[in-house]
């Protein structure tokens, strides 16, 4: 952490910034257990999404995108059950490349993924860590395949992603889940899904519409001997307590195609099904962010349709009256 | 910007003329004696540091060169604070938590990559150790192998070094290398009990192994994954691609599997990637018919030069390849990977035969 402290600001303690909780209150040590959420969603149900573009005005593109968490937050205890996924997102460009720059025959991407210091449990500090721009190449990766970059030669564009809030990686209770990253895939989801919409909102050439989803390999609470495995999607981690494997991906519906696949854990021979899931997951949001594009559109363009009607009113008179 | 790995500088009309040799069937390789399947040929040792727990370096016919070192630590455990009863330190003979199963943290495995010309922060160095290392954890094997008591585990440090400039992109090479140094990792064996403190036999020959040999004959041996890159060139499926074949592919998958003793299939999967094809980055090229020196008319607006580049997608003429990976596709790649006697029992089965041999 040394390496990455921040020597112009008077930083935070480096440790965890959670609320404390005191054993001495609880009576039984089985109290934290029934702290811990669970799904209450279907298999197949996804988590509601908000999102909204255009909510930068400086910037030429940007969105919002929030998948507020389903289980409802119990007043008796402090710490939040479960996490909920905030991202803002804003473009940059197209803008020339400095003069400095050597000549580039295609429009140069650059992808910056930050948490909040608030983000999750755990503190951020502000130098991008190792995960953050792990998150950076994988959200590049998933942007380059849709963007038709030839049609800006000498040109850079810049996508910058803020989290506000992340999934956390396991319920706060599990002490092998922290670490462990499996928020960290609805993360890239979720960047995926906002990033695409800032850029039809920046009005960027792009081949089709890429959206984000997750999906994940979960062992059956309900089995005996838990070998049995289900397929969920849209996990959120901290209602599960063991994951297997996940899964997630950028997917162009259009097209039938991925440009990205992030998928880890024991997936064993065959990650078809992990693969198809998460497409299911990722044409979900699709229809979310079709609709508040269009939405967004529609509120762009009225005045110009308003103006043009009145227009066309004018010139119907005018037809009346020479008639 | 970070400097681009592996970026080559090939002219649009010899893009278009290798893209069209690898899109043939059967594809045509840079190196025309290998097949889609082939690796390409290398020198491998082991056991080339001598204060390191585990090592080996390989070197490719292109002159990249790897070297891994691997090192393990005791390191103490930070306690948790425990619910309820508080159970002692556990000084008897009783024989609970003498495995640790499930006990192993993602932490007390540490990898580090070094690629010259990149700092420790630069896209390319970052990628490469995180999907090294969420590889290694994802079956969660070695962390639990890595506990030694309650109070104490080992800490293993993987410190990958490319030694030449990344020639071409240096992910299969850095696995493969990596796979070698932690099966040939041997840790010094335990003598002390339950949870004293940790003490070792300082007899190197009693050292076992991190990978045990299994002992019977029918079950496979627990393998460190090792990380297969392949690319697509219209229908066809490349392994092992050169710098070059790297730059006119459609789209490139990393796959890490690891041996698997239970399923029928000769290996199971443990993490998958995409990568982001350099060919994004090629320059198009300016056909004849755009061109007024050969000929052609040039377009008189942009909007015009863009209608006349839309037709010509399927001209020949080298445009940077658009869209991603179809799904069969994926699947197809994954089925080549895992199968029975497929790429990666192969590659697992050459390294392993480096070892005994």
């Amino acid at each position: 952490m040394a390496t990455n402290m921040d020597r112009r600001r008077n930083n935070a303690p480096s440790g965890g910034t959670h609320a404390p909780v005191f054993a001495r209150t609880l009576r039984e040590p089985e109290y934290l257990q029934t702290l811990r959420p669970t799904r209450a969603r279907g298999q197949n149900e996804l988590r509601r999404i908000y999102l909204q573009t255009g909510i930068v005005p400086s910037a030429s593109g940007s969105a919002y995108l929030e998948i507020p968490s389903s289980t409802s937050i119990s007043s008796s205890t402090l710490i939040k059950p479960a996490s909920s996924l905030k991202i803002v997102a804003s473009i940059q460009g197209p803008k020339p490349l400095p003069r400095s720059a050597p000549f580039s025959p295609s429009l140069l991407l650059t992808t910056t993924v930050k948490f909040a210091p608030f983000a999750t449990r755990q503190r951020r500090g502000y130098i991008r860590d190792s995960t953050e721009r792990d998150l950076g190449v994988h959200l590049e990766t998933a942007l380059r395949g849709v963007i038709i970059g030839e049609r800006w030669p000498k040109s850079g564009v810049e996508v910058v992603l803020t989290i506000l809030e992340g999934d956390e990686d396991g319920w706060w209770g599990d002490a092998h889940a922290s670490g462990s990253g499996w928020g960290l895939l609805n993360v890239l989801a979720g960047c995926i899904t906002v990033a695409s919409a800032a850029i039809t909102d920046a009005g960027i050439d792009c081949v089709d519409m890429v959206c984000g989803g997750v999906a994940a390999l979960v062992r059956n609470p309900d089995s005996k001997d838990g070998k049995d495995l289900i397929k969920i999607l849209d996990p959120c981690p901290v209602e599960h307590r063991d994951i297997v494997a996940a899964c997630a991906v950028g997917y162009l519906a259009s097209r039938d195609e991925v440009t990205e696949i992030w998928m880890k854990g024991d997936v064993g021979s065959d990650p078809d099904a992990l693969i198809e899931g998460a497409t299911h997951a990722s044409v979900g949001s699709l229809s979310v962010v079709k609709e508040v594009l269009l939405e967004s559109l529609q509120a762009k363009f009225q005045k110009q349709i308003e103006n043009s009607q009145g227009a066309q009113k004018r010139k119907a008179e005018d037809v009346e009256m020479t008639g | 910007m970070p400097p681009q790995a592996a970026l080559v500088n090939l002219s649009p009309a010899e893009l278009s003329f290798l893209r069209s040799t690898l899109s043939q069937t059967p594809p045509l390789r840079l190196d025309v004696t290998k097949g889609p399947r082939d690796f390409r040929s290398m020198r491998a040792e082991y056991d080339v540091l001598p204060s390191a727990n585990g090592s080996a370096r390989i070197a490719l016919e292109d002159g990249t060169e790897a070297l891994v070192g691997v090192k393990a630590e005791v390191e103490k455990t930070p306690q948790t604070p425990v619910l309820g009863e508080q159970d002692d330190v556990d000084m008897s003979n009783g024989d609970e938590h003498s495995d640790g199963k499930g006990q192993g943290q993602n932490a007390w495995v540490q990898v580090g990559v070094d690629v010259p010309g990149f700092r420790d922060d630069d896209a390319l160095p970052v990628f490469l150790a995180s999907m090294l290392a969420e590889s290694l954890l994802a079956s969660g094997e070695l962390k639990d192998r890595l506990y030694i008591n309650r109070r104490f585990h080992w800490k293993l440090y993987i410190d990958i070094l490319l030694l030449s400039p990344p020639l071409s992109y240096p992910l299969g090479l850095l696995s493969m290398t990596t796979h070698l140094a932690l099966l040939t990792t041997h840790i010094p064996s335990l003598k002390s009990e339950k949870d004293e403190d940790p003490l070792f036999d300082d007899d190197w020959d009693a050292a076992s192994p991190l990978y045990p040999k299994s002992t019977s004959k029918s079950s496979a041996r627990d393998k460190p994954p090792v990380i297969i890159l392949a690319i697509a060139v219209g229908p066809n499926i490349i392994f092992d691609p050169a710098k070059e074949e790297l730059a006119v592919a459609d789209a490139v998958l990393a796959i890490a599997c690891t041996t698997s003793s239970s399923s029928s299939t000769g290996a199971k999967i443990v993490s998958i990637r995409t990568i982001d094809p350099p060919s994004h980055l090629t320059p198009p090229a300016v056909p004849n018919s755009m061109n007024s020196a050969t000929g052609g008319t040039a377009p008189d607006s942009s909007a015009q030069a863009l209608t006349m580049r839309e037709m010509l997608a399927t001209s020949g003429v080298w445009t940077p390849p658009r869209g991603g990976m179809k799904r069969g596709l994926v699947s197809q790649v994954t089925k080549m990977v895992v199968e029975k006697g497929g790429v990666a029992e192969e590659i697992i089965g050459a390294l392993a035969g480096i070892e005994t041999g």
